[in-house]
């Protein structure tokens, strides 16, 4: 039983981590109706940021995570404002978008690799002990933790923004018909602008989190493949369903991993992915509201 | 009020408004007709900021228009437009609160709400209700509250009746007059022609882009041309 609890506890920490970044994706995919594929670049370069910060400025370690969410943010506006924008006021079809997308994130991944920072695994300063608390039989890691609270917290921050604010009230009649918040007045730019910072910030610490439980390197941005996974598993567009798709394929990946082989882990992953799709394709929660003619 | 003059509007190669010129005094109800493809709603998207005009020029209130369509509404224009557009993802309520989107006078939006609860009284009862599980004739209704809530002082109606029940035209019909009523000025397209015709004070023919006809709306429904064309009488090639 236990064994369980433990599986169950270290799946929600990995977890929450996927959910802090598959809602970057579900931010701009229901807006833009595209996969921002180049958000594993913006999390890649939030990791490195804290890692500089924390080694090279000697800072304390929640200012490194202020400064890797502010710095991410900034990147991933500026993306928008470069790569993006250009082809929303040309109509781009969103295949174009999609292929940019990809084009920026190799870009951000070889600007690294070709800096002085180069292609080298770096581990981060060890900012806690590495041993667990113990709560009887279950083991806390530290960072496991940290993931887990600062996930939580930034998640129920934009949720509150979206659910409750002017602000999300425009993002979500924006995410509905992109005319008809535009008819209210709503400057749909800077709607975009928004949900890039927001999509970006959380980017920054998702990064961070990442950087401190493994290493940095240029290709960590990779591992967003299971936060776009868990997105559309849960429902794209929908941030409810980023967050409970998250939660399940941390949890299932890493019940697999315990229970069978962590070499399975992928492989069911992947399967339960186009199992989902092909089920029921708008994802577990998936926007399906329909306008009457 | 709304003066538009020599309006001129291209998608791709397609010569959409030729021209167009049209004059909206204040407090008037004005109607352009039309059939299908006449330009009708390229005109009212120009005016919202939604189409971008390449030659001519947008008057409102004595200033040039700007364009961004937000600084449009922010300026007292508000448009409902075809097909209603409501956000059928969010409440009746919150659809409204997107209709006051550019206000921050809290007491005069809650005096507005409670004015367009007046007017249709099904919204007040439907407040909670998610949008997209409203009738059309309830969603029609919707999009004109959710219009009114920038309390605009120009409201630009895009086929107000397009696919309700003919019981219903008529109760959007009589709260069109209502809302006139309340001291709005009103530009309306509409393809029921004699409808429109009837509750306005102007009216225009905009026919393949180009305005062929215009003057006071009792005298255009006696026009024989109009009558043929659009009314159904007499009824020979055109449709």
């Amino acid at each position: 039983m236990s064994g369980f609890l433990q599986q169950v506890v270290n799946g929600l920490s990995i977890g929450s981590v996927y959910a802090l970044m598959a809602v970057g994706y579900s931010l701009v995919y229901s807006i833009m109706n595209f996969s921002n594929f180049a958000h594993g670049g913006v999390i890649m370069i939030g990791a490195y940021i804290g890692y500089f910060c924390l080694t090279l400025l000697n800072v304390p370690f929640f200012v490194a995570f202020l400064l890797s969410a502010i710095g991410s943010g900034l990147l991933a506006v500026s993306m928008e404002r470069v790569v993006y924008r250009p082809l929303r006021k040309r109509n781009a079809p969103f295949l174009y978008f999609i292929i940019s997308a990809m084009g920026a994130s190799i870009f951000l991944e070889n600007i690294v690799i070709a800096s002085p920072i180069g292609p080298t695994f770096r581990t981060y300063p060890a900012i806690f002990s590495t041993t667990p608390i113990m709560l009887g039989n279950i083991a806390l890691g530290r960072i496991d933790l940290l993931m887990f609270v600062i996930s939580t917290v930034s998640l129920a921050a934009l949720i509150y923004i979206i659910e409750k604010t002017k602000i999300g009230l425009s993002i979500r009649a924006t995410s509905y018909n992109i005319k008809g918040s535009t008819l209210m007045g709503v400057n749909v730019d800077m709607v975009i602008f928004i949900i890039f910072a927001m999509g970006g910030i959380l980017a920054g610490l998702a990064g961070m989190l990442f950087g401190m439980k493994y290493t940095v390197y240029p290709q960590i941005g990779n591992i967003t493949t299971k936060s776009f996974i868990a997105a559309v598993f849960g429902g794209l567009g929908s941030l409810q369903g980023a967050v409970v798709g998250s939660i399940l394929l941390g949890l299932i990946e890493t019940m697999v991993s315990g229970y069978f082989s962590s070499q399975y882990r992928d492989l069911i992953a992947f399967a339960l992915l186009i199992f989902v799709l092909v089920a029921k394709p708008t994802g577990l929660m998936g926007k399906n509201t329909e306008d009457k003619a | 009020m709304l003066k538009v003059d020599n309006l001129n509007v291209y998608y791709g190669g397609i010569h959409a408004l030729k021209g167009v010129s049209i004059n909206v005094d204040e407090g008037q109800i004005v109607s352009i007709i039309g059939s299908n493809g006449a330009g009708k709603s390229t005109l009212i998207n120009s005016i919202s900021g939604i189409v971008k005009y390449k030659e001519g020029e947008i008057t409102y209130k004595e200033n040039k228009l700007p364009k961004q369509a937000h600084k449009i509404v922010k300026a007292g224009i508000c448009q409902v437009p075809e097909g209603r557009i409501i956000f059928a993802n969010l409440t009746v309520m919150e659809n409204l609160n997107m209709g006051a989107f550019l206000r921050n006078d809290k007491n005069a939006i809650e005096k507005d709400k409670k004015r367009i609860f007046e007017l249709f009284p099904i919204l007040k009862a439907r407040e909670n209700q998610i949008a997209g599980t409203l009738s059309g004739g309830e969603q029609q209704m919707l999009a004109m509250g959710r219009g009114l809530m920038s309390n605009p002082d120009l409201i630009l109606l895009d086929e107000p009746s397009l696919g309700l029940a003919p019981l219903l035209i008529n109760t959007i019909f009589d709260i069109i007059i209502e809302i006139k009523n309340m001291g709005k000025t009103i530009l309306l397209v509409e393809q029921n022609a004699f409808k429109a015709l009837s509750i306005a004070d102007k009216a225009y023919v905009l026919e393949q882009g180009v305005v062929t006809l215009e003057g006071d709306a009792k005298a255009l429904i006696k026009d024989e041309k109009v009558q043929e064309a659009y009314l159904g009488k007499k009824s020979t090639q055109t449709v």
